[in-house]
């Protein structure tokens, strides 16, 4: 298959880090070059993950084989510690395809939009931006549990910095309660780590005397499936539950999303972006890999109510999202409104859910994070979130307003546009789903309405009306670095739209063996 | 020929991109903005004449651009087609699209964005054609969401004032309730069917869901005790997305409000096209609505009782363009019910007509806010036919044809939906729609009266006509309005032939006694409202009452504020969510949701100061505690070891 002759994946994957390492040796106080290696590095990296749509094969297989672990492309694989039977595993599948792209498409952008937000300790700010980026390629490629592990656990320590130095004024609160509340959900998610690595070892010693366990995950699927490993329904259930909080954390899913707002109005644009684009699909992603993949029964257990408690994120989020006079605050919980779409389309456990909910990831990841630009524009101006303040600027801001009408559009699921595919193709598979239906999706087309409702609030508060404050009437449109940003965004947010099949057929394959194994695991148990 | 058909969706959408991209000027972006769209007619023309050139049965061309969703079993091409029925609403709005933007140019000249207003235009229109074109229901919910955006964006075009802005949100949102249900729809129809196609594409041998209604006979869903037939759940929920886009009860309510736009932009899409959308989508999913007696019903009280609704509220209005809105809602609601009737081929032909003398009107009441200096009170009009000689002749033949009196293209397609409603039984549909059409020509004389005749009321402004970039698309629509009936006079129905293949129905008889009684109370009618406002024009004052309020009271009142509908919403729905909203936002996820988790929080915090206590600093008593745990770790090791 498509093994290329060098390591891509790690390429890829340490080439951030290595730019933060180069980083040290710019001298504290040249903001400018920093920025710069900083922008080069990341642009470096988006470049070099264009070979992974390009030589990545839609199809490896001609059919989806029952039982057999998820097929994984660019794979890597080198001893790491031998003594707990931990590799440094690496290799991405249709579902790790494109938030990989996604991450890395993000990077140059974020980076551009610190030009002008951050002007403190703007080396520093960079260094972590950068580990970052690795440690959040590492979720998505890392195919060993413990290496998967680490990657997720250090995307919090520089989020968190993010947030604390750079942040603005309850930023130390915001930062705290970031960092204990995902913290707190990931130890469980440890411990049922650790818990599967010796289930499977003793399962696996009793037939192979000598076998000192595994962290591979192809390894836990392949003998979960083959039926060489087996977990009671207690077990199973009570380690899906450990993985899903941590996820559920991440995502965030309602009731466990009240860190979200507070971590984002108190970010800086930069870290916002990162938060809403990339590290919230982290949890999404968490739950398709692990929790779907490895405990298939207690999946289709637990789906039902996990889907309530999406689509009650749904409606609840675009609710609070509508009565905020804040705007970061809006975006933030309209971001629970999305991301319960997400969650609803996992657990409809059918190729339409789970494939419109890896969609649907991307596209929050483009239209959160320009959203959430636009209001860094906005601040960086007026040093104000407040919609109140604003008014009028369409007049004022003409381009800004285009590209924020379209955003804000895309975000409400226009079609043509790519929120919609996502969104419709999620509400299809949960329409279908036998273990949820039409009830279900009536509940979360309502969201759809709200979405347009708090959305068109935003963009009427900002851009319609008259200029009512002296200070808006000379606001400067976007600059280049500004403009480049939103255009840049733009481009996928079209092209998604009109022609999504091409995101679609590259996680065809993928979805589909996934589901294959869940129907076949839901006939057997 | 398929090459042919994309054309005319892409050409406007050429302009659409020049006016975005390219053009600066304004008299540049009049000039492309209209171009593409009179070659757009020009090309729905020539795909007309081949269209004919077929056998009848064969009068369809599909053509797949690409495969747009394509994941699981969901399939669903980006592709158009081009049908008898498609045919005529593509010359409606290719042609009728033409002349507004032609009128535009002379309009809008003048002011600061005349070039996103002609982007706009374009983009309208290349939507609208998406959503008559689509050979699927996701593509035609493409164009219907994309027209409502390009209406959001129009009403809202001059959005430093409030009401525009107010009014372009609500537009939008009203509407995206009706969309809800369209999703629904959507989603039901591709469970049942497994497609979302219209027709089959001619390859595969896959025919579309509309080709095989019957799978569904008899199917129930829903509970036991209540089970629904699934045709009735899915056209039920398709009726809800049409009263938001067309402007039905009880979702009418943005429609007066868009009126905040530009006078051409309610022309297009206010009246002529984009909120016959609605009437559009019955017809072209008419097998599952015929294939619901429940919903039938619905249909047709829906769009009969709105009818009158609308058409009393039209009486009521000072706005010359609010009794136009309102007036277009109530002749809406004659489509709808004939829709509900079954009587397909008259709702679009009243569709076509409307389209017609209705954007002719709205032009017209342009063309008087024009040149009275952006005058839209009545009450503040008056005796302006001398200054304005093209606008009143013109405006007359639109209010005729409106009021439907022989023999104007108002009065053969009203004629044959009224004359449906009695041959096929629907008595009471009859009267209420009967009754309408009485009110119709009462308000139409009353608006005749207060603009054009008696002298002008308020002297603060000087009356002329508008140029002729603006009279001749006047003139052009008024002679539309007089021959359009032409299209399916009884005796020919070419209309109703034409359809044939699409809606399978058979031209009806034509009652002449419905006929006259109809024209002869519409003239009577039409003749009272104007007499009444011209022999009491001395009594209307600028922010005065109504003269017949006097006699009527409270009810012209509630007339005027379309029967409080609009307030009970604003009231109920709109404050109890954001009350609800408020609430979740100030009180219940600050204390309720993070207050719970700030208390497991400050819990562990609590237990942390405990322990910190223990952290005495004094090495003696670390060294202890360290003897003690290595004591108790070798002793539970050992216990497990033996």
């Amino acid at each position: 298959m498509n093994q290329l002759g060098f390591p891509l994946l790690s390429l890829i994957l340490w080439l951030p880090a290595a730019g933060a390492l180069a980083l040290l040796f710019v001298p504290r106080a040249n903001a400018g070059l920093a920025r710069q290696v900083s922008l080069a590095t990341m642009i470096a990296t988006f470049l070099l993950s264009l070979l992974l749509p390009l030589r990545f094969e839609t199809n490896p297989m001609q059919m989806a084989v029952v039982g057999a672990p998820p097929v994984m492309q660019f794979v890597e694989e080198v001893p790491w510690l031998p003594i707990v039977g931990a590799t440094y595993s690496l290799g991405i599948d249709g579902i790790s395809l494109w938030l990989v792209m996604l991450t890395t498409f993000l990077g140059p952008i974020v980076t551009l939009s610190t030009w002008d937000s951050v002007h403190k300790d703007v080396r520093n700010f960079q260094i972590l931006l950068l580990i970052l980026q690795t440690a959040m390629i590492g979720v998505f490629v890392a195919q060993d549990l413990l290496l998967f592990y680490l990657f997720w656990e250090f995307t919090l320590i520089p989020m968190t910095f993010l947030i604390g130095i750079w942040g603005s004024q309850n930023r130390i609160y915001a930062a705290r309660k970031f960092f204990l509340y995902t913290f707190a959900g990931s130890v469980l998610m440890l411990l049922a780590l650790i818990a599967l690595h010796i289930l499977h070892r003793d399962a696996i010693a009793a037939v192979e005397p000598g076998f000192r366990g595994t962290f591979s995950f192809s390894q836990f699927v392949s003998d979960l499936r083959a039926g060489r490993l087996t977990l009671d329904t207690t077990t199973e259930r009570l380690l899906f539950g450990a993985f899903f909080l941590a996820f559920a954390v991440k995502v965030p899913l309602w009731p466990f999303h009240t860190w979200l707002p507070d971590a984002h109005v108190e970010a800086p644009t930069a870290g916002s972006v990162v938060l809403a684009g990339v590290l919230l699909k982290l949890g999404g992603y968490g739950m398709i890999r692990y929790n779907l993949t490895l405990f298939p029964a207690a999946s289709q257990w637990a789906a039902p109510a996990l889907a309530v408690l999406a689509v009650i994120g749904i409606i609840y989020g675009a609710a609070v999202a509508f009565a905020q006079s804040d705007m970061k605050k809006l975006v933030a919980y309209s971001s629970v409104s999305h991301m319960g779409f997400v969650v609803l389309g996992i657990f409809a456990l059918n190729a339409e859910g789970i494939s419109g909910a890896l969609l649907q990831m991307v596209n929050h990841g483009l239209s959160t994070s320009a959203l959430f630009l636009m209001v860094g524009v906005l601040y960086e101006r007026r040093h104000t979130r407040e919609l109140a303040e604003y008014g009028g600027l369409w007049k004022v801001m003409p381009v800004f307003a285009a590209f924020s009408l379209l955003v804000a559009l895309s975000s409400a699921g226009l079609p043509g546009l790519n929120g919609f595919v996502g969104e419709f193709t999620i509400i299809t598979g949960a329409f279908r789903s036998p273990l949820l239906g039409w009830i279900y999706v009536a509940f979360a087309v309502g969201g759809v309405v709200l979405a347009a409702a708090y959305l068109l609030k935003l963009f009427r508060s900002v851009f319609m009306g008259d200029v009512s404050q002296p200070a808006n009437a000379t606001l400067p449109d976007l600059n280049r670095r500004e403009l480049t940003a939103f255009a840049l965004l733009s481009i996928p947010i079209v092209v998604i739209g009109v022609y999504p099949a091409f995101f679609f057929a590259g996680m065809q394959h993928s979805v589909a063996a996934l589901v294959a194994d869940l129907i076949a695991q839901a006939a057997g148990s | 020929m398929e090459l042919l058909i994309w054309l005319i969706p892409l050409l406007p959408f050429i302009g659409f991109l020049l006016n975005v991209f390219v053009i600066r000027r304004e008299r540049e972006a009049g000039l492309v903005a209209s171009g593409v769209v009179v070659a757009a007619f020009v090309v729905t023309l020539i795909a007309v004449a081949m269209l004919a050139g077929m056998p009848p049965e064969e009068r369809r061309i599909v053509s797949t651009a690409w495969e747009w969703i394509n994941t699981g079993s969901f399939r669903v091409p980006f592709a158009i087609m081009f049908d008898p029925l498609t045919a005529v609403m593509a010359l409606l709005i290719t042609g009728v699209g033409a002349l507004i933007h032609i009128y535009s140019i002379g309009y809008m000249h003048g002011d600061p964005r005349v070039v996103r207003y002609f982007a706009y235009l374009n983009l309208f229109v290349t939507m609208m054609l998406f959503l008559v074109m689509a050979n699927n229901l996701l593509l035609l919910f493409l164009g219907w969401e994309g027209v409502g955006l390009c209406s959001f964006l129009l009403i809202g075009f001059w959005f430093e004032r409030k009401s525009a802005g107010e009014a372009a949100v609500k537009a939008f949102i009203v509407n995206r309730i009706g969309d809800a249900a369209f999703i629904l729809a959507m989603l039901a129809v591709f469970t049942y069917f497994g497609t979302l196609n219209f027709y089959g594409d001619g390859e595969g041998g896959q025919i579309g869901f509309l080709e095989r209604v019957s799978d569904i006979a008899g199917l129930r869903i829903g509970p036991d005790w209540q089970p629904i037939f699934v045709s009735t759940a899915i056209s039920f929920l398709l009726l809800i997305g049409a009263t938001g886009k067309s402007a039905q009860f009880p979702l009418f309510v943005w429609l007066p409000d868009a009126m905040a736009g530009p006078t051409p932009v309610s022309a297009l899409i206010h009246a002529a096209t984009m909120v016959t959308g609605g009437v559009y989508l019955m017809a072209r999913t008419e097998a599952l609505f015929t294939a619901s007696f429940t919903t039938q019903g619905w249909v047709a009280w829906i769009g009969a009782v709105t009818a009158l609704l609308a058409g009393t509220a039209a009486m009521a209005q000072w706005d010359i363009k609010r009794v136009l809105a309102y007036s277009t809602v109530s002749q809406l609601g004659f489509m709808v019910a004939a829709c509900g009737m079954g009587a397909y081929v008259a709702a679009i032909f009243h569709l076509l007509t409307h389209g017609i003398f209705k954007a002719l009107l709205f032009l017209a009441a342009g063309s008087v806010i024009h040149g009275t200096h952006d005058t839209q009170d009545m009450r503040r009009m008056g005796g302006l036919k001398d200054a304005m000689p093209i606008t009143f002749r013109t405006y007359v033949i639109g209010a005729l044809a409106l009021a439907g009196i022989v023999p104007l293209a108002g009065f053969w397609s009203k004629d044959e939906i009224l004359a449906h409603a009695i041959s096929h039984g629907h008595t009471p549909i009859f009267i209420i729609l009967f009754l309408t059409s009485l009110l119709t020509a009462f308000y139409m004389g009353r608006q005749v009266a207060l603009v054009f005749f008696g002298t002008q009321r308020d002297p603060g402004y000087h009356p002329h006509e508008s140029p002729a970039i603006m009279t001749v698309p006047l003139i052009v629509l008024a002679v539309g309005a007089v021959i359009g009936g032409v299209i399916n006079l009884p005796v020919l129905h070419w209309l109703t032939d034409w359809l044939e293949p699409v809606l399978h129905e058979k031209a009806g008889e034509f009652n002449i006694w419905l006929a006259l009684i109809a024209t002869i109370g519409a003239v009577g009618t039409g003749y009272l409202g104007w007499w009444v406002y011209t022999t009491n024009a001395a009594r209307i004052k600028i922010g005065g009452k109504d003269p017949a309020y006097r006699y009527s009271g409270d009810i012209w009142e509630g007339m005027e504020e379309a029967w409080y509908l609009d307030r009970l919403y604003q009231r109920t729905v709109v404050a109890g969510f954001e009350q609800l909203a408020n609430f979740l936002a100030r009180v219940f996820d600050p204390q309720g949701v993070d207050g719970l988790v700030m208390g497991i929080g400050r819990f562990f915090g609590g237990l942390a100061n405990g322990v910190r206590a223990l952290q005495t600093g004094y090495v003696r008593t670390y060294a202890l505690v360290f003897t003690v745990g290595v004591l108790l770790v070798l002793g539970v090791m050992l216990w497990f070891a033996r």
